[in-house]
């Protein structure tokens, strides 16, 4: 039997100076986890999100960032690269 | 003294006179060999003695690179070492791959074996053989499952089975040396594992097997038990042991349709969604979830195997071959880490945080590991003469690492383990005295459930 994952995974982050948080993701599919982060519109990063609820981009470039909460999304064997990140959460922003 | 399941029985020193007088009561009694047989069956070694009742076998079918999970070797050529780097652990001097966070903040809970080894053929099949039942099957011969093993020991103990298997049979691994790997044996098809055959992943999850057939009422089910009992009674005036397995396995049947608390034990739905997140959303995190469920209510032995195939699907046999084997290091850090790293971590948890973690083992095993050099499409090709497993709860010392590899992680460099002696620190991890207990081998003459000592440093 193939793998099923139930339900759309979902979190809110919200930001505390530059430092971004998260809350408990639901229908949590258990896959990689990680912060996107763009500068300029460019993504510039990602970071590992399961082992804490917060984290903090060291980048001190001036600009705007985005932070957002993205999963892997298992698609399958046949699929390309077998699956994909998606994005779970609202987005942040702030200005360095 | 010996025991066959709780009946104390001679050694090849004698009868000692108490068990000719429980034998020699039995016989004033009037029970014959079925009967007697029947009894163990259907009772039970003295569950209050026995502080450590339970197993949770998580199978990690296709085994896991032991060099890019549990094993790693910074040092190593960038050929050998792979993409990814060690992290600290809960347990000092103990680092496991990045990918496991959460695994590592429980360090102190479980022990890694990093000189597994056996000599058996590079193919899943005989992996399944020693890991599954300790042994190797000379000439075909097959030996009974870990959990038909401690179903025969310990008995039922509620309307479940003693031993289930989750979510379903191992299938095609592109051999059939283990396809009898998950049976009773010589044990009797009473001991066989229940199979669940559904995945509890499902948002409309059902057990076809437990679940009548539309139109099927409790009378109907009834009277057909009524009837199989008549039809029992004149079978066993042909009294064999076989009669009493089949005898087992009705009443096993029956009690699993009609029984309410079975279907109640089945229902994930009674579990908070918080619950259902922190094991994960995944065939994988709600078995594990479900295990805790059965053995909280009386099931003794559960395996889960972490995947029924090795082919067209995203699993640990990390071949890389472009086809039907295409599994990669990107499945294992996207895909395959995470989702063991939460639904175990959740799985010890919330056993400890239940009280169960003292009274259920936790093993964690695979078939063999993977080849030290990264073949040339980037994958790890099979590999028995080294890999990691590893064990916690009931009455394991967590936080160590027993023996270890060479710095290629290519042949056990100190304290070689193989897996008889992991099956016996299984069974000894769960109150069993390896030196008293017995149980029917083939042609029903006392054997040891394993012929191996456990891991001393473990206890």
């Amino acid at each position: 039997m193939d793998q099923v994952f139930e339900g759309t995974p979902k979190a809110d982050i919200r930001l505390e100076g530059r430092k971004v948080i998260r809350g408990e993701v639901s229908n949590d599919w258990a896959s990689r986890l990680q912060w996107k982060i763009s500068h300029n519109g460019k993504v510039i990063a990602t970071a590992p999100a399961r082992a804490d609820l917060d984290y903090e981009h060291p980048g001190t470039e001036a600009g705007a960032y985005e932070v957002v909460l993205e999963m892997w999304k298992y698609e399958g064997f046949k699929a390309k690269d077998h699956g994909k990140f998606v994005e779970i959460s609202n987005k942040v922003a702030y200005t360095v | 003294m010996l025991h066959i399941g709780n009946a104390q029985i001679p050694t090849c020193g004698g009868l000692t006179r108490r068990s000719f007088l429980q034998v020699g009561a039995a016989g004033l009694a009037g029970l014959n060999l079925p009967d007697f047989l029947s009894m163990k069956a259907a009772g039970a070694v003295d569950e209050s003695k026995a502080e450590v009742k339970n197993c949770i076998m998580l199978f990690l079918v296709g085994s896991p690179g032991h060099l890019d999970t549990w094993d790693l070797k910074p040092n190593a050529p960038a050929d050998v070492r792979g993409p990814f780097k060690p992290i600290k652990t809960k347990a000092p001097g103990i680092d496991i791959c990045e990918h496991l966070p959460l695994m590592a903040k429980l360090a102190d809970k479980y022990s890694l074996i990093r000189s597994l080894f056996h000599t058996s053929s590079a193919v899943h099949g005989s992996g399944h053989q020693w890991m599954m039942t300790g042994h190797g099957f000379n000439n075909g011969d097959p030996h009974p499952h870990a959990g038909s093993v401690i179903a025969r020991v310990f008995g039922q103990k509620s309307a479940l089975p003693p031993s289930i298997i989750l979510p379903g049979k191992v299938g095609a691994v592109g051999d059939n040396l283990g396809e009898r790997a998950q049976t009773a044996a010589y044990l009797g098809s009473a001991y066989n594992p229940f199979f669940l055959g559904a995945d509890p992943a499902k948002s409309d999850f059902k057990i076809a097997n437990l679940s009548p057939q539309a139109g099927q009422t409790e009378f109907r089910i009834n009277s057909r038990r009524k009837l199989l009992a008549e039809l029992d009674a004149i079978q066993q005036q042909v009294e064999n042991a076989s009669t009493v397995a089949h005898d087992t396995a009705y009443q096993r049947a029956f009690s699993l349709i009609t029984a309410p608390e079975t279907k109640k034990a089945f229902d994930l739905s009674e579990e908070k969604d918080s619950v259902r997140d922190r094991y994960g959303r995944n065939t994988f995190g709600a078995s594990c979830l479900l295990s805790r469920r059965l053995i909280e209510r009386g099931v003794r032995f559960v395996t889960i195997n972490h995947f029924d195939t090795v082919f067209s699907i995203a699993c640990w046999d990390m071949h890389a071959d472009g086809g039907s084997l295409n599994n990669t290091v990107q499945d294992y850090e996207r895909h395959l880490l995470p989702q063991f790293d939460q639904a175990y971590s959740a799985l010890l948890t919330d056993l400890d945080e239940r009280g169960l973690l003292k009274e259920t083992v936790v093993a964690t095993l695979s078939e063999m590991g993977r080849t030290p050099k990264i073949n040339g499409k980037g994958g790890r090709d099979h590999y028995p003469p080294c890999w990691t497993n590893f064990l916690a709860g009931g009455n394991i010392k967590g936080g160590q690492v027993i023996g270890a590899s060479d710095k290629n992680g290519a042949v056990p460099h100190d304290y070689p383990i193989d897996p008889p002696r992991v099956l016996a620190t299984i069974y000894q991890g769960m109150g069993v005295d390896l030196d008293q207990v017995m149980m029917p081998g083939p042609g029903s003459r006392p054997i040891r459930l394993i012929d191996a000592e456990p891991i001393p440093e473990l206890f």
